[in-house]
């Protein structure tokens, strides 16, 4: 198990809410609303105790049908980033992104790839904010759109169910609206390694300015 | 009278050639726009089209948006080019700047688009 010091976890923290910080804005500017976003919470899990961390404490929350918006990294380390709506409320995102103009039926026929979209955009100025703080480039695949419960969505998006992740966790809230996503990212314990590594060097830079 | 201002909007997704094209023609009703969904769809579409603007997006499937822009760039050396894409890794804006094109970061708003057809109303 690779672990973390106390620097090394706060460096960790406080990049990915930079990260988060510029998705929020990207958010935002999609649905034209202040969007609030949690400090992300690490934890090491399998992907069962995963799922049911993001799918929430009882078991009705965990049975919720989601949508999730997933694309791979690699490069400086890997990761699977994945973007979680509940399902019932991605035809209303849709609606706030095209704004009032689009016809129902056209909006419910292009609702499965805006989402995409949307997921391409908050995940990549995350993924993109943590790559230029570490100077590094990350090379995302093309998003994946999936349908099911928080298990199923973490089973689509690669991870083997009893292999230990670092999940580092947000929540986004679109007060206005009251719907409430997370934003996951999911590390084996080699990227892991690889990030670790990468904080180092962040820190050896923040630490030589001081 | 001036002659309609051709853009070309480059973009797998379809909801944002959507959005990027209502903004368009909310501020200019008669510009002449056209879509392609990949780089190599683009390439094949200036055979018979030709942009003032090109709006191109980065992760696509195929050959991607930077390619994509580099052989436009030659093919069409006076028009205005700009990646507009969800990637705002300096890598990608340095990347931009060697091409010799611009550089606008996602999501798309009527304010950035704005900015990107400016240089198409200052000199029509």
């Amino acid at each position: 198990m690779i672990t973390l010091n106390e620097l090394q976890h706060d460096a960790l923290v406080e990049i990915f809410n930079i990260g988060v910080g510029q998705a929020a804005a990207s958010m935002s500017g999609i649905v034209n609303e202040e969007v609030t976003m949690s400090v992300p919470s690490i934890s090491f899990l399998n992907r069962a105790e995963a799922a049911q961390l993001l799918g929430g404490k009882n078991k009705l929350d965990q049975l919720q049908r989601i949508c999730g918006v997933s694309q791979h990294y690699e490069g400086a380390f890997q990761t699977e980033a994945i973007l979680m709506f509940p399902e019932d409320k991605s035809l209303e995102i849709v609606r706030l992104m095209v704004g009032e103009s689009v016809p129902l039926a056209e909006l419910t026929e292009m609702e499965q790839e805006a989402m995409s979209e949307i997921g391409n955009i908050i995940l990549n100025s995350c993924v993109g904010t943590l790559a230029n703080l570490f100077q590094r480039e990350l090379q995302g695949s093309l998003p994946v759109y999936h349908v099911g419960t928080s298990e199923e969505i973490l089973s689509a998006s690669g991870s083997a169910s009893d292999s230990v992740v670092l999940m580092l966790h947000i929540d986004f809230i679109l007060e206005m609206h009251q719907i409430h996503g997370y934003v996951a990212f999911i590390l084996d314990v080699s990227a892991l390694h690889d990030l670790k590594e990468q904080i180092n060097l962040y820190l050896d830079k923040v630490m030589g300015q001081g | 009278m001036e002659s309609p201002q051709t853009v070309l909007i480059v973009d797998d997704s379809r909801v944002s050639r959507l959005m990027a094209r209502q903004y368009i023609l909310g501020m200019h009703a008669d510009w002449i726009i056209e879509e392609a969904s990949t780089g190599e769809d683009a390439l094949e579409k200036v055979k018979t089209f030709t942009p003032k603007l090109v709006l191109m997006d980065v992760n696509m499937p195929g050959m991607g948006g930077l390619a994509a822009a580099e052989q436009m760039r030659k093919l069409l050396p006076t028009a205005h080019i700009s990646l507009l894409t969800a990637n705002v890794q300096t890598a990608t804006r340095n990347r931009a700047t060697e091409l010799g094109i611009g550089f606008m970061e996602k999501p798309i708003t009527e304010a950035r688009i704005a900015q990107l057809i400016a240089p198409l109303e200052a000199r029509p």
